[in-house]
């Protein structure tokens, strides 16, 4: 049991607090957030380190709360894949917290932008943590409430009637999932994810009969669905991202978005993996309920990558092409996500395809939320963030270009920047499906990236061609550009560059943080249940 | 209503107050503890109305046109809340202090010793006054914002 486990959740909750003490203090509370944020970087690298890569680790660690042994208390655990996870919450936090200081102004600074900051960093870390089902939803919500606020940020019209419709259709999520979970807890007889492995590994020896989870495990899919933003959930995406002030919707595209993909792996492969529930639905027949995830997170993720790609066309504002390009940048990690459902368990396919969707996930956070802060950075400098009022901006700020022209690059997937291995590996894994089960499936599934990978270089090129070529506009003109948010962009730029530059290590660190999630037996063992005996 | 407010109000704070301390073994706790006392604060301020508690029970001059976020008793309220945060992360973070994990010192039970079980029943409910005053707190500063307004 190492305290390093909980050591970057309780930074967040301290900072959180230190930064409310503080609100009467500007200068001294910006300081304690990013000093906060700094310390959270510097215990989740130390966590990961020494706990997971490291040469001595253990691989998995795990913290019980109050001493409570699983499965009776909460517990948290850190294995390769909430590490994979972590790291790029830290790496997207620093960024956002760097940006939002130089970004947004003092009086919004003041009220309650850095307490509910490290609020949303809490949320974010406790679900990637939590090895109990109950708790994730309560992670959940903490993170969901910091978020309500952020969408109705500035107060307009507009952030209000988007936060309102975020509220409404989380509200409802979240009621779902409490359903589901208190549906698994009758099932079951038990809360934590470990225990509740075991035990659908082995229904009869527990005395309990696991068919609901089939349709439990759907409802918390449609869930996690809804916090993923995936089709036919996305439609909160756009207005609640233009509407939140932009390094907050950096983190929620790097971050919040990929709790929902998170959420999905971890109960679906660790969890419901190994369950034995036969099954027979809808001429469907297989032997756990992965079989259903395949089609329907396949059929959803396809959705996503078309209906973002052409949402992502047709937008006139920076924001909002993004926004959509979002969307379907989630479909490129759940497709794959999909086809490791959809593989033979035993086979090495299942586990580069999880790879793949996790190396999707981290270029998606760092590109995006570097995408997303220009479009901050442009609409500081223009008063603007309307393609047709920009224009030139190549010229007028060369620096801001080239790092947004990183940023779009790796959005289109050219070597050797992180976005290519990204999408090398989820076609990969793809074509691998395809010619492992030769079938109208697959071939879908394969033609729906085609299909995205296309209508990215679109939009991509507008973008670049109608915001950045030709000349410069009245509002680009008397743009004058923030040199600390360029910093950072610059900065993000850099990282996307050396991902895919430096790909190796990352690349074991995404197959650690797969087998992590593929491997339940071994989560079992490292939660230790000394509890709870099969009673 | 402004007599049956002087009549329920000192006896939900009583009730208020004893679940609040049966808490950490019985039904009850600072949560619950706290919202029984926002309400028997709601009903002050429906009763009489929002200036009341500042005027006619603490005895102070209103100061006329500022914003309602200015109200010292919003003040108050807010430092509640943010004492409460303190408590409760300060308790959760002793058990580290000496040696426990976080949050421990409410649940562990040592060994049915007299003394150290009069200790143990302190930390849980030092717990539960953070909880109770960050409920108290936060759920006074939005009523009476939002009732400003």
């Amino acid at each position: 049991m190492s305290l390093l486990v909980i050591a970057p959740l309780l930074v967040a909750v301290t900072t959180a607090v230190l930064t409310l003490a503080l609100g009467r203090r500007p200068g001294i509370q910006r300081a304690t957030s990013v000093v906060g944020v700094l310390g959270y970087v510097g215990t989740v690298s130390a966590a990961v380190w020494t706990l997971v890569l490291g040469p001595a680790a253990p691989g998995a660690a795990v913290y019980q709360v109050g001493g409570w042994p699983a499965p009776f208390g909460i517990t948290l655990v850190l294995d390769g894949l909430s590490a994979f996870m972590l790291t790029i919450a830290a790496g997207v936090g620093i960024a956002s917290i760097l940006f939002s200081i130089r970004y947004v102004t003092p009086e919004n600074q003041r009220v309650y932008y850095h307490p509910l900051f490290h609020m949303l960093l809490v949320g974010v870390t406790g679900a990637f943590l939590t090895g109990d089902l109950f708790n994730l939803f309560v992670w959940f919500e903490v993170m969901l409430i910091a978020s309500y606020v952020f969408v109705a940020f500035y107060g307009t019209d507009r952030a209000t009637a988007a936060s309102f419709r975020y509220l409404v259709m989380n509200v409802f999520g979240s009621a779902l999932m409490l359903i589901a979970v208190g549906g698994l807890y009758a099932t079951t007889g038990t809360l934590n994810m470990a225990d509740m492995a075991r035990r659908l590994a082995a229904p009869d020896a527990y005395g309990i009969d696991p068919a609901p989870v089939v349709g439990l495990s759907a409802l918390l899919l449609a869930v996690f669905a809804l916090k993923a933003g995936l089709v036919p959930f996305q439609f909160w995406v756009p207005g609640a991202y233009t509407a939140a002030p932009t390094p907050i919707t950096a983190m929620f595209a790097g971050v919040t978005k990929k709790v929902g993909m998170y959420a999905i792996v971890r109960l679906y492969f660790t969890v419901f993996a190994a369950a034995a529930v036969p099954v027979d639905l809808f001429g469907m027949t297989a032997a756990s309920p992965l079989a259903f995830l395949a089609p329907v997170l396949g059929a959803m993720g396809a959705a996503s990558i078309v209906v973002g790609g052409f949402g992502a066309v047709g937008q006139d504002r920076l924001e909002g092409v993004f926004a959509y390009s979002s969307v379907g940048q989630v479909g490129f990690i759940a497709v794959p996500v999909a086809i490791a459902a959809a593989a033979d368990p035993a086979g090495t396919l299942r586990g580069a395809a999880v790879a793949a969707a996790l190396v999707f996930a981290l270029h998606h956070a760092l590109a995006k939320g570097l995408l997303f802060l220009s479009v901050g950075a442009i609409e500081d400098a223009t008063d603007t963030d309307r393609l047709r009022e920009l224009g030139g901006l190549a010229d007028r700020s060369p620096v801001l270009s080239g790092a947004v022209f990183v940023g779009l690059l790796s959005l289109m997937g050219l070597p050797p920047l992180a976005g290519f291995f990204g999408k090398l590996l989820a076609f990969d894994a793809a074509v691998r499906g395809l010619a492992s089960d030769p079938g109208v499936a697959p071939a879908l599934a394969l033609v729906a990236l085609l299909l995205g990978a296309v209508l990215t270089i679109l939009y991509a090129t507008r973008v670049w061609i109608v915001g950045f070529w030709g000349r410069e506009t009245p509002a680009v003109e008397a743009a004058s550009v923030d040199s600390g948010q360029v910093a950072v962009l610059v900065a993000l730029a850099a990282a996307v560059v050396l991902v895919g530059v430096g790909f190796d290590p990352v690349y074991r660190f995404a197959e650690t943080a797969a087998t992590a999630a593929l491997d339940g037996e071994a989560y079992v063992e490292v939660v230790g249940l000394e509890g709870g005996d099969g009673a | 209503m402004q007599t049956t407010t002087r009549v329920t109000v000192p006896i939900v704070l009583v009730v208020a107050i004893s679940l609040f301390l049966q808490g950490h073994n019985l039904p009850g706790g600072g949560f619950i503890g706290g919202v029984l006392t926002a309400a028997a604060f709601v009903l002050i301020y429906v009763a009489y109305d929002l200036d009341y508690l500042e005027s006619g029970v603490l005895g102070r001059e209103i100061e006329p046109g500022t914003s309602v976020f200015e109200h010292r008793t919003v003040t108050a309220y807010r430092r509640t809340l943010l004492a409460g945060l303190v408590i409760v992360l300060g308790s959760g973070v002793a058990g580290i202090l000496v040696g426990d994990p976080f949050l421990t010192q409410g649940y562990v039970h040592l060994e049915g010793i007299p003394v150290y079980h009069e200790v143990e029943l302190a930390s849980a409910l030092l717990f539960d006054l953070g909880v109770y005053l960050v409920v108290v707190g936060s759920l006074l500063t939005i009523v009476s914002v939002v009732s400003g307004e």
